[in-house]
């Protein structure tokens, strides 16, 4: 017989290292700040700055077929928002969305440096089984599911200069 | 141990206190135990296990739900049935028993904002009780925040007042769908504190 923990469990959770470089991060945060951040603050669910729907065609395409690759699925962006997270921001697991079917969830850390603990975790049924570091130029692929949560942990306050930055994609099948 | 002192005589205008406050009711006590009866607690903790407990709102270190020492459940059952009468007068909610924890938050270490409140729990009345530290704590305010609930979700949250961890000072304060409230991450040193929650 199959568990759902089987079926669940095999699915895809990795991080691609060096996927994009410092001048190109730098150059995309600089987009994500002229298009302009909206301050999230409602603090039972979380502290952050968001933009949706940024327009980053040259990126969005090249890591859709990364993820395509490493899933083998034939992926097409459904959603697409960039995040940026300073000393004492977080995103929580219940102000996350649960989602129907399978997506692919794509998280691009396009900070300018690591900052210790600041990562992003994937919960299911409110337990961690996957931990995405904090790691510049790195992407997140996970396949999510509908017991599948997840949460952006709190940013230091001893870091006074930290500032995390997160393209988050959400794929589903084309 | 738990003696309430002259502080506490005045129970009406600790209830209109309690009432006034804001963001939500809560009332500080300051120098809430004598400072004879502070090494006795203290040598209760040190005989208590603590673990490290993490989840999506906090990093802690922690006692059980259920204190492993006779010694610090005698705590506890004290704090309950000597503060339970007049809390219930102050605050107008019949308050019978408490629960307790140690709690050592250390740097890098907080609890995120929460309000308390579960239907199913019957939380009334939260409390903290900061103890001296052998490396007082920067950081780790308890702060409150006003907020502003439709159809019993938060639609504002603001930051309304900050409680620095004082040692032998007492916090209560009412639990409610808008107590919400955080520990601000310990930047450095260690805070030590009881903590818990009063119930019917």
């Amino acid at each position: 017989m199959t568990t759902l923990e089987q079926l669940f469990g095999g699915r895809t959770a990795v991080v691609v290292p060096e996927v994009v470089g410092p001048a190109l991060a730098a150059r995309t945060r600089e987009r994500f700040e002229r298009a302009g951040y909206t301050r999230y603050a409602l603090l039972d669910r979380g502290s952050y700055d968001v933009l949706p729907d940024p327009e980053e065609p040259e990126l969005f395409g090249p890591l859709i077929e990364i993820a395509a690759r490493t899933t083998s699925r034939s992926l097409v962006l459904a959603e697409v928002r960039a995040l940026r997270l300073q000393p004492g921001d977080y995103l929580l697991a219940h102000h996350d969305r649960i989602h129907d079917g399978h997506p692919v969830e794509l998280v691009l850390d396009l900070s300018p440096a690591s900052v210790p603990g600041a990562e992003v975790h994937y919960r299911r049924r409110g337990q961690v089984y996957f931990r995405a570091p904090g790691a510049p130029g790195s992407l997140a692929i996970v396949e999510r599911g509908p017991t599948v949560s997840c949460n952006h942990t709190y940013v230091t306050r001893r870091h006074a200069a930290a500032s995390i930055v997160r393209l988050v994609m959400l794929l589903r099948d084309g | 141990m738990w003696r309430p002192g002259p502080a506490w005589q005045d129970e009406d205008q600790l209830a209109r206190a309690w009432r006034a406050a804001r963001p939500f009711p809560h009332l500080v006590f300051d120098d809430f135990v004598p400072a004879g009866a502070l090494p006795e607690l203290l040598a209760v903790l040190e005989d208590e296990p603590v673990e490290r407990y993490e989840g999506d709102i906090f990093v802690f270190e922690a006692s059980a739900l259920e204190p492993a020492t006779p010694a610090l459940r005698a705590v506890r059952d004290a704090f309950a049935s000597v503060l339970s009468p007049p809390l219930s007068r102050i605050t107008g909610r019949p308050l019978r028993r408490a629960d307790m924890r140690a709690y050592a938050y250390r740097v890098g270490h907080y609890l995120l904002p929460h309000s308390d409140h579960q239907e199913d729990l019957g939380r009334a009345v939260a409390y903290a009780y900061y103890l001296p530290s052998p490396e007082p704590p920067s950081g780790g305010e308890l702060e409150m925040f006003a907020c502003r609930a439709e159809n019993g979700e938060l639609v504002s949250t603001d930051s309304a007042r900050l409680i620095e961890p004082a040692p032998n000072r007492l916090v209560v304060f009412e639990v409610s769908v808008v107590s919400l409230h955080q520990v601000r991450e310990v930047l450095d040193g260690l805070r030590i504190s009881l903590a818990g929650w009063f119930y019917p």
